[in-house]
């Protein structure tokens, strides 16, 4: 086994144990620290896949600026960090069903398909290339996106709004 | 002859107008629109009869198209309109007919607050009848068959704040919408088939498109004729027509006895070429026409209430039409529906008149001797009844002699049994029904099933029945002058049909038009001719002689109880269909709308006890059942992914 | 990019330019005040100016050769100009129909006008999708607009809920979309629509495929993915959910039209007999659920999974028969579904909304003409002629015979058959001369010319079929 194979399945089983931190844990504040590792272990992945922007972008924002807002919104609440909140129900033997047969049908997908080999380099994300892109071939989805954001700037304030 | 689609125009005008500002007028003006615009209707069907008859009997037909109103690759139908003999003949029929009636209804209706809706109800049923019979394809007939349905739902459903009468119309819609099923699908088969639903373009083209006897021609005939079976009430659907008499009894006597439910017979008839090419068709065609005859004969015998033996005794004559077409005679097919659009239009007027008098009672047990106080309405109905009992020289006998002796000829001589076996049980059920209203004394009602149906009028609130002392009276000129029209349209009809020298007039008017039909052996001899005649004569005279014996004279009696549980009963089918098909329906429909019912409450009463605390509005948000439509989608998620890997 | 690929997209410009212009006009005209205090028409006018300038900018154009533009991203063809209408039909309809509700239950015209717009602007960037990313794009713009309309009653718990429940399962479905995307690039190597049909047919494709259907099956309501709609349908604000009944079907089925009778045709038996079980299911639930309901609106969603499944027919018999009969329906459906809606947004019940079947009683002779509107629209969705519902539904079916699918139009036409019982109930108790005391009639001219309009579609569409008919099949002709 190569040291990238064993450096992934590190990260994978990081990403896949926290997540199950995330989705278990009865505190919620505890769910909210647990999505850290769960994005450094997708962070760790993009890296090895020679995503370095991508992997730096999702270290600042999503390890960074979404978690400490999802700890921001819940001390805000109000009793937000004293919340227990059971987090399984009578679901759960179906929710396991279904979700260990969703995972050997994936994997019975990935192994019975012939993964070609394609010859080539890989493009690069650098910066620059990314802005390149985003200004060129992708404009629309670019210009697109920002209309999107604007949308949820719109809902959120249309939600948030103070009664008069 | 553009001309011709002013017919339904006008009372598609009548609607228009009646329907938008008819709440605004005097119920004068309103029934002056109705009439004026059915009768315009009848004049310009004349108008058209005039020009056909100037031209040479071969060259009698013309297309009307609007324009291309359906045109995608295969699929083509103009809007269009065929003017030949036969849809002519039907719309002088229908607008004939309905002009009577709807003078009728001025006076039936004068009580009702709602007269200018009834009006324009009835007016939009003229009108998509008459393009019903005009119209020159499947698709354009499909619109004023849907039409006619619609029409006919709204109508049954006037007093919908009855609740019978409410359940009733959506009986009728849901029971004839089952037949369109086929009727929709047979356009379909016809388009493939064909590429055309064109009526003359199908029946040049069924020679050669469509092998004798073959899956085709028989599956095509077989569609159509389920759509029939739908709007005609024939066997196994009849069961909406019985309850569609809530209606208003005009409403009975337009759309329930003289026109919309003949639609199907007409519609076999336009459609002959095929019907030739599928003989198993036309044989079923005859079976379960013959079947229905008897069936509702008997039936009709049995039933307590005045207008449900008059629906039986339709959906048994309908039978007889089918029976006609059924063996491939379709111009006596087209006259046993015009003399029956007479006669028991007649019946049913008739029977308003009486139910007008009592304040709305239908049932006969509280009925009789009205034949001393309304003399005029007993007339009538005798009128009607001798027809309908095959007397001569009344309409009803040459139109059932005709289907008789072509049953007989055809070689299907079991049908013919059957149909004169009918034929006498019709004799007795009118008969027994004439007596029990006009002739014995009151309460003298046989001992029939319990439980009578709501009356028809809605002003019944006063009295009802026949109380002693209370004025009972003929109705007003304006409904006993539609009623004389059709008793003399009754005597008169016969001859239509039937001359020294068959064939008669109206069978010379549609000969060219209709190829020959199935018949075995079309030469009857006129001893034969007479013998038939005499047989259905008898057996009519029987009938009634026998119904003298048992209510009047009281020399018979029938002891069987047996026989009378079955027959209150009408042999349990709408018991069956009660259990079979309604039921079923209801517990699928309320299983479906109550699942989410469940899901919701069991999963907030879940979540109550899961959560315990936090805020109300906490818990109405996360209620739960989110995770259960969450999960709905993953297991369709596995089933998507499981159908890709393993099919 | 260039001049050539703006002016692809200037119906969508336009409408996004009047998006901010409702906007800005709704802060200009409130000032420094907290919450919006213009619920005059001004927003609406801007909108409907919006979205005559997109017909316009539509018109235009030449109805020539497919144009390509934004690197291959975007295409306008046919297809795209048939969305388009059918998507500005939807937007005008809901703009000129909601003025007097908007006014009545004080909602925020400004934001209302713009998220209408925005969302209009998704469903057609999904017509007009040529790769995968653009049209992963499209949904969202298209459904995160309607996520905010479903939550815009703010006073209303109701609302609230719906939007949180909308939001949360349209995330859900959307995570499969995605996931689906990058699925199908790994096994093509390309995320562009017109490559997909050279991908090479792996297990991996095909799975990807599956979770295309769910985010697009979502938005359209199609069973097992339609559980959202009824809840979200009643709970959201009447004109939210009348509009988001059509725009979310414009979009989803252009979607599921690019995606398969376009870009897999090499699939299309495995994905045709997919598509034919999910829209047998549909057609079966949505028919009869909608049985059951006395609730206007509830009965309005389940009959819009209903409609759902009808449309997947033309989705899963393919080719130009199919595909053809899918875009004449979603007109069709704009305008009937509109129609029937925007009657009952006139109504009103003790301030709340009348959304209950009985409370459409009298309405004959308080307001005939929306009632007559009313009935023609149930006629219309019940598919009887001579209204539009019933060319629809016969082009449908036709496409499924053609392509040998006889039970797929046998279910389409028995459920056809049990829908009647319900549309018809709604219109006779409209029709009937009984009177829902509580029940005040708002007649607004603005909404009465929608109305006029919406019914005028449906009895159009129904009588003189022939320019949309031959408009729908020039859009098609490039199909195999």
């Amino acid at each position: 086994m190569s040291g990238e194979a064993i450096a992934f399945y590190v990260l994978a089983a990081v990403t896949l144990g926290s997540g199950v931190v995330v989705v278990t844990s009865p505190n919620v504040v505890h769910s909210a620290v647990a999505l850290v590792p769960t994005f450094l272990g997708v962070t760790g992945i993009y890296v090895l896949l020679s995503a370095e922007f991508v992997a730096v972008i999702q270290v600042l924002i999503y390890a960074g600026a979404i978690t400490v807002l999802i700890l921001f919104v819940i001390m805000l609440t109000e009793g937000g960090t004293g919340i227990r909140a059971r987090q399984r129900n009578e679901q759960g033997a179906i929710g396991a069903a279904v979700a260990a047969a969703m995972a050997g049908l994936l994997i019975a997908v990935a192994v019975r398909t012939p993964w070609a080999r394609l010859p080539g380099t890989l493009p690069t994300y650098t910066p620059g290339a990314i802005g390149q892109s985003f200004l060129g071939p992708n404009l629309l989805v670019f210009e697109g996106t920002s209309v999107v954001l604007l949308v949820s700037l719109v809902g959120a304030i249309v939600i948030a709004r103070k009664e008069e | 002859m553009r001309a011709a689609i002013l017919i339904p125009l006008f009372p598609l005008a009548g609607w228009v107008v009646n329907g938008l500002l008819g709440d605004r007028w005097g119920r004068r003006a309103v029934a002056w629109v109705a009439c004026g615009t059915v009768v315009a209707a009848f004049a310009v069907s004349l108008a058209v009869l005039a020009r056909l008859l100037a031209l040479p009997p071969g060259a009698r037909s013309a297309a009307v198209v609007l324009y291309e109103w359906i045109g995608t690759g295969s699929v083509r139908a103009p809007l269009g309109l065929l003017v030949d003999p036969l849809s002519v003949a039907l719309a002088l029929v229908v607008s004939g007919v309905g002009a009577l009636i709807h003078i009728y209804s001025v006076g039936y209706m004068a009580g009702d607050e709602h007269i200018a809706r009834y009006f324009a109800y009835l007016n939009l049923f003229m009108a998509s009848m008459l393009w019903l019979v005009l119209a020159g394809n499947l698709v354009a007939m499909f619109i004023g068959w849907e039409g006619v349905g619609l029409c006919s739902y709204l109508l049954i459903a006037f007093w919908f704040t009855r609740p019978p009468a409410a359940a009733a119309g959506v009986k009728a819609f849901l029971v004839t919408r089952l037949g369109d099923v086929g009727f929709l699908l047979g356009i379909f088969l016809a388009f493939a088939v064909f590429g055309t639903t064109d009526f003359t373009a199908m029946a040049r083209a069924a020679g050669s498109r469509l092998p004798l006897g073959g899956p085709a021609a028989t599956a095509l005939a077989l569609l159509l004729f389920l759509g029939a079976t739908g709007k005609s009430a024939q066997l196994p659907l009849y069961v909406w027509l019985p309850d569609a008499m809530e209606g208003p009894t005009p409403v009975s006597a337009l759309i329930h006895a003289a026109t919309m439910v003949t639609a199907g017979v007409y519609m076999i008839v336009r459609m002959h070429a095929v019907y030739l090419r599928a003989p198993l068709a036309l044989d079923v065609v005859a079976i379960v026409g013959a079947a229905t005859a008897i069936f509702a004969a008997a039936a009709a015998l049995a039933e307590p209430d005045l207008k449900r033996v008059l629906a039986y005794s339709t959906i048994s004559q309908l039978g007889y039409m089918f029976l006609g077409v059924g063996v491939g005679a379709w111009s006596d097919g087209i006259f046993h529906l015009t003399s029956h659009a007479f006669f028991k239009a007649l019946l049913f007027l008739a029977a308003g008149a009486v139910m007008h008098a009592l304040g709305g009672e239908t049932d006969m047990r509280r009925m009789g001797g009205l034949a001393g106080r309304l003399p005029a309405t007993a007339g009538a109905f005798a009128v009607g009844a001798l027809a309908l009992a095959g007397i001569w020289p009344f309409a009803g006998f040459f139109s059932k002699e005709a289907i008789l002796s072509d049953a007989f000829r055809a070689g299907r001589v079991w049908l013919w049994a059957v149909a004169l076996a009918a034929a006498g049980l019709t004799a007795l059920y009118i008969a027994r029904a004439f007596a029990l209203v006009f002739v014995l004394p009151p309460g003298e009602g046989s001992a029939g099933p319990a439980g009578c149906r709501e009356g028809d009028a809605p002003r019944a609130a006063g009295h009802r029945g026949l109380a002693p002392g209370a004025e009972v009276a003929d109705p007003p000129p304006v409904m006993r002058w539609p009623m004389g029209a059709l008793a003399l349209l009754t005597l008169l009809g016969g001859a239509l049909g039937w001359s020294a020298a068959r064939p008669g007039v109206l069978a010379r008017w549609l000969g060219p038009l209709l190829a020959p039909g199935a018949l075995r052996s079309s030469e009857g001899t006129h001893g034969s001719e007479a013998a038939l005649a005499a047989a259905g004569l008898a057996v009519a005279v029987a009938g009634i002689v026998l119904v003298w014996l048992v209510y009047v004279r009281r020399a018979l009696r029938v002891r069987s109880q047996a026989v009378q549980t079955v027959l209150a009963h009408r042999f349990y089918v709408e018991d069956f269909y009660a259990a079979a098909v309604v039921a079923p329906v209801r517990a699928v429909a309320r299983w479906a709308g109550g699942f989410d019912r469940a899901v919701i409450d069991g999963a907030v009463v879940g979540l109550a006890r899961a959560i315990g605390g936090g805020g109300a509005v906490l818990r109405r948000l996360q209620s739960g059942y989110l995770r259960h439509y969450a999960a709905l989608a993953l297991v369709g998620v596995l089933a998507l992914l499981a159908y890709w890997m393993w099919r | 990019m260039t001049w050539a690929d703006l002016s692809l997209i200037a119906p969508e410009l336009a409408l996004a330019a009047a998006a901010c212009a409702a906007l800005l006009q709704d802060a200009w005209a409130t000032g420094p005040a907290l919450e919006s205090r213009s619920r005059g028409p001004a927003a609406a006018w801007i909108a409907l100016g919006g979205v005559c300038a997109a017909l316009l900018l539509l018109g235009v154009r030449p109805a020539g050769a497919a144009q390509v533009g934004f690197a291959g991203m975007y295409v306008r063809d046919g297809i795209t100009r048939v969305v388009d209408l059918a998507a500005l039909a939807a937007a005008g309809l809901g703009v000129m129909l909601s003025p007097p509700y908007l006014e009545r239950f004080r909602l925020p015209a400004g934001e209302y006008h713009a998220l209408l717009l925005l969302s209009t602007a998704g469903a057609m960037l999904m017509g007009a999708s040529r790769n995968l990313v653009l049209l992963f794009l499209g949904l969202e713009m298209l459904s995160f607009p309607l996520y905010v309309l479903a939550a815009l009653a703010r006073r209303s718990r109701r609302s609230q809920e719906a939007g949180l429940k909308y939001l949360l399962l349209g995330a859900f479905a959307t995570a499969f979309f995605v996931y689906g995307v990058a699925l199908v690039y790994g096994a093509s190597g390309t995320a562009d629509l017109s490559r997909l049909g050279r991908a090479p047919d792996v297990p991996l494709l095909h799975a990807g495929v599956a979770f295309l259907v769910i985010g697009l099956g979502f938005e359209a309501a199609l069973v097992p993915f339609h559980a959202w709609a009824p809840d979200v349908y009643e709970g959201a604000p009447m004109p939210a959910t009348a509009f988001m009944s059509v725009i979310a079907k414009v979009g989803a089925f252009a979607g599921l039209l690019r995606l398969f009778p376009q870009a897999l045709p090499q699939l299309a038996p495995a994905w045709g007999q997919m598509l034919a079980a999910i829209a047998v299911a549909t057609m079966i639930l949505g028919n009869l659920a909608a049985l059951a309901q006395s609730n206007v609106k509830r009965l309005l969603a389940y009959s819009g999974v209903a409609h759902a499944g009808y449309i997947l027919i033309g989705i899963a018999s393919g080719g130009p028969a199919g595909s053809s009969a899918v875009l004449y329906y979603l007109l069709v459906y704009v305008a009937m579904n509109l129609g029937a809606f925007g009657v009952l947004l006139l109504l009103e019940r003790r301030g709340e909304e009348a959304d209950r079947v009985e409370d459409l009683a009298g309405l004959l002779g308080r307001a005939p003409w929306a009632a007559v509107v009313l009935a023609a629209c149930m006629v219309s969705l019940a598919g009887l002629p001579p209204t539009a519902g019933f060319i629809a539904k016969l082009y449908l079916f036709r496409a499924a015979l053609q392509d040998h699918r006889v039970a797929l139009a046998l279910v389409g036409a028995l459920t056809s058959v049990v829908s009647v019982y319900y549309y018809l109930r709604v219109a006779s108790v409209a029709l009937s001369a009984g009177a829902a005391d509580a029940v005040a009639v708002r007649h607004s001219r603005f909404a009465g010319v929608g109305l006029a309009l919406a019914a005028a579609g449906v009895l159009w569409l129904g009588i003189v079929p022939g320019a949309i008919t031959a408009l729908v099949q020039q859009a098609v002709q490039a199909l195999r």
